[in-house]
Formats: structure tokens, sequence, C-alpha cells
């Protein structure tokens, strides 16, 4: 029979698993939002965010009572400590989609830059990322943790080609101004939420091995999995 | 690990039949805290008492390997056992002070040893009571009874009366299991205080109490010693999946 402390741990795990998938939805909606017109008013968008919002608290809420109460030690503590910061990862993820989706809406013409700069496809991959993240949180592959790693530094790089080129699109075409301004702030937003994809698979990490690998280089990184 | 005290190496212990202590080797350093976990059974109180012989006093039992004290070994037929436990003192679960006045459970010890100067007696039973951290309380009725102390302070009382015969080891078998939370944080400041002087080895039932004081834990467990590490690693990343099952309640 699993004891008090193991069924609190696994409501915790549920939680986390739960927020996450709200988050990925957010990221999803968001690339929709960009890529396509937007659908809907947003009033579901918002639902949700609200509902992130609460699960944050509520893990935040759990972490503190298994502290207070059970005093948790090795992997039970890593767990604890990076479900607390990778919830407050995932809640940042769908801030970031809810901008994107609200940023969306001002880039008029949108769809010439976004042809123009394959955006669909660098999109597509802060898309997977989310997923992938999903995916090792719940599995605890090694692999996938380096996946993330590798597709978020090509999403980084692919980022800064495609707001060089907006920029330079900006300086030739003044009417691409405005658009070319939201896209590029769309562009690290996308960035970022790739970014706070790879924190949480640096904190499952930790979950695994006990290694704290967050603020290495990416070539540390890799040659470490 | 810096200096070391206590080398032990292939240490079993038997009573009558029964192995209880199979082959442990450890080396415990000078000036540290030594904690030693494990389930009831597991032999980390008959590891602690055969640091300073007390299981002589239990017959059959029977010892083989080595217990290096300052890289002497205790249970060489040449050395007195009595000297050893002038080095080596020892706090028990349940205190035990004489049904003495305070002052007389300090000044016995030193007394014996052959100390009879009143001042220089004197200043022993301060100088222990400041340093067991109970000055304060009974500075002013040394000449009452020991016995109309507080459990806790009972308690440091025999740490006192352990440090007034100058030990250079202190064996703690589970010192403030039996104290309310308050004497508990005061032993465990005392013990913190004690070791930038002495070498502390204690047993503990609580694992909060291991991780709050020790600088280095051992993991015993049916005879066997599992694990040894710092603390700090065995708390955050022990290396052995007993240690992780037991210090993580989900043993068995």
């Amino acid at each position: 029979m699993a004891s008090h402390f193991e069924i609190e741990l696994e409501k915790l795990k549920n939680i986390i698993e739960k927020i996450g998938v709200l988050a990925e939805n957010q990221v999803k909606e968001s690339v929709k939002a960009l890529l396509s017109e937007p659908v809907s008013e947003g009033k579901e968008v918002k639902k949700v965010e609200n509902k992130i919002d609460k699960l944050d608290v509520k893990i935040d809420e759990i972490c503190q009572s298994i502290f207070a109460l059970q005093q948790p030690v090795a992997s039970d503590l890593r767990f604890i400590m990076s479900a607390m910061q990778i919830s407050n990862e995932i809640e940042r993820i769908g801030d970031l989609a809810i901008s994107i989706i609200k940023k969306s809406k001002n880039i008029k013409d949108k769809h010439d830059l976004i042809v123009k700069f394959n955006i669909a496809d660098l999109a597509r991959q802060v898309e997977i990322v989310t997923i992938k993240t999903n995916e090792c949180f719940l599995t605890r592959s090694e692999n996938t943790i380096g996946e993330i790693f590798i597709l978020n530094n090509t999403i980084k790089n692919d980022c800064d080609d495609a707001i060089h080129n907006i920029i330079n699109e900006m300086k030739s075409n003044s009417k691409t101004v405005v658009s070319g301004t939201n896209l590029v702030i769309v562009l690290k937003h996308l960035e970022r939420i790739s970014e706070h994809c790879t924190n949480i698979a640096e904190y499952v990490y930790f979950m695994i091995n006990a290694k704290i690998i967050k603020h290495e280089k990416f070539g540390e990184k890799k040659s470490d999995n | 690990m810096k200096d070391i005290k206590i080398h032990v190496n292939d240490l079993s212990l038997y009573y009558g039949e029964k192995k209880a202590l199979k082959e442990i080797s450890m080396q415990i350093p000078a000036n540290k805290v030594t904690a030693l976990i494990g389930p009831s059974g597991c032999g980390k109180s008959t590891f602690l008492r055969c640091i300073n012989r007390m299981n002589d006093l239990i017959p059959d039992v029977k010892i083989t390997g080595e217990m290096l004290v300052e890289g002497v070994d205790i249970y060489d037929k040449n050395v007195d056992v009595v000297n050893i436990r002038k080095k080596i003192g020892m706090v028990f679960q349940k205190s035990n002070p004489f049904p003495k006045s305070i002052y007389e459970n300090i000044a016995y010890g030193p007394k014996i040893n052959g100390i009879k100067n009143k001042t220089e007696l004197d200043e022993i039973v301060e100088t222990s009571l400041r340093k067991a951290a109970i000055w304060d309380e009974i500075k002013d009725r040394l000449d009452d009874s020991a016995l109309g102390l507080s459990g806790g302070q009972q308690q440091r009382l025999c740490i006192a009366r352990t440090l007034a015969v100058s030990p250079d080891i202190i064996l703690m078998d589970e010192p403030a299991s039996a104290l309310d939370p308050i004497s508990t944080s005061k032993i465990e400041e005392l013990v913190h205080e004690l070791k930038e002087q002495y070498t502390i080895i204690i047993v503990t039932h609580n694992m909060q109490q291991a991780a709050r004081t020790s600088d280095y834990t051992a993991f015993f467990y049916l005879g066997e010693l599992i694990e040894m590490g710092k603390t700090n690693a065995i708390f955050t990343k022990p290396e052995q999946k007993q240690t992780e099952d037991y210090i993580t309640g989900r043993f068995g």
C-alpha cells in the first residue's frame, strides 16, 4: 500500500502533468494564431490561463506542505525542488503563449513576412519542443532531454537569423516596420518558450541524476548526456 | 577526509553464534561529528560500544578485526581498558547522573584521576559545565542533588561529566531521544560546538537529527556498513539504493 507521503508525491506529479498539457495547448493555440487568422475571441485561451495560474499556486502549496511536514530527502527532495521550478517555468510558457496570441493580431501583412522568412517551420519546432518537454517529465528519458537541448539550439539560431532578416526587410521597406516589429517580439517569445522548456529538461535531469546542469554551455551539456 | 581519528578494519562481532557486526571497515575523522543511522537491530549501537570496549561487559561476545584509535588497536592484549575509557567518554540515551550533588557529579572523575586541589576541581567543574552549556542555569545550586534537574539538564550534566575527564572522543547513544524539542536543540547545538575539540560519534534514530548535527553519516543494515559519506551527500544523493530507501522511509 502506498504511504500517505507517496500519495502526495503522486498527486504533485499528476498536477504537473496536467499544467504541462494545458501550457502545451496554449502554445499550440498561439502558433495557430500566428500562422492563421485567430479563430475565436480568445475567451477559451483566457480561461486556460487562469487554470494554469491556479494550478501553479496549488503546486507551491503542496510543495510547501511537503517540506514542512515530511522533510523530504534524496530523490524525493530533488523531485519536489524540481516540481516548484518546473511549475514556475510552465506558468511562464503559458504567459508567453498568451502574449503571442495578442501580438499576432497586430501583425498586418504578417503572412508575407511569415512565408518569406519561413517562420512557420520555426513555430512548429517550438510546438515540438513543448511536447517533448512534457514527455521528458513523464518518462524521465535522458534521450528526450538531449533532443530538447539540440532543438533549443536550432530554434535559437533560426530565431536569430529570422530577426536579422526581418530587420533588413524593415530597413528597405518602411511599410513593414509595424508588423515586422511585432513579429520580432513574437519570435523572441517563441525563443523564450523554448528556453523555458530547456530549463524544465534541466530540472528533470537534476531529478534523475542529482547533478545541476543549468548555466552550463550547450556543448558541455551535450557531452554529458 | 582529513585527519582520521579511528581506523576500523574488518571488525566483526559475535554474540555467541550470532554475527552482529560483519566485517566493518571505516575511518572516523577527527574533530567531526559522525552519525550512525540504521533500523533497530542493525548493529549501530553495538558498533558504538565497540569503540570504548563496552561490549567487554557482555558475556559470549567475540570480536575480530581491528579498532585503531590514534593508531593503537584498543583490542590489543597490552592495552589498559581503563585508559581507553578515560579517553573515550560516553553519553547514553537515558541520562544517568550519580545520586550526588551537581558538583560531585562533575568532580567525581577528576577526583578518581587523583586531582585533589579544591581550586583545580572548582575550575574543572565550572569549565565542564560551561562547555556543556548548562553553567548559567545551575551555577547557584551546585550543591543541590543532580536528580532534581530536568531531563534535558541532566543529559547536559552527563555530557559535562564526560568532558570533566578530558576525553578525546565522545560517544553518544541516542542522547536526545528522551528529550523535548527545546532540550534536543540545546544538545544538538552543543554537539556542534564540542566538535571543535572532540571527535563525536552519535547514534540516532532521528534522521533529521543526523542530518542537522553530523558531518559524516554511516548507514548500517543487518550488521553491515552499507554506506558512509559526507552527510550532505548521503541526504541528497546516496550511492546505495538501500540507503536511499531507508532515508526516504521506503524500507522493506
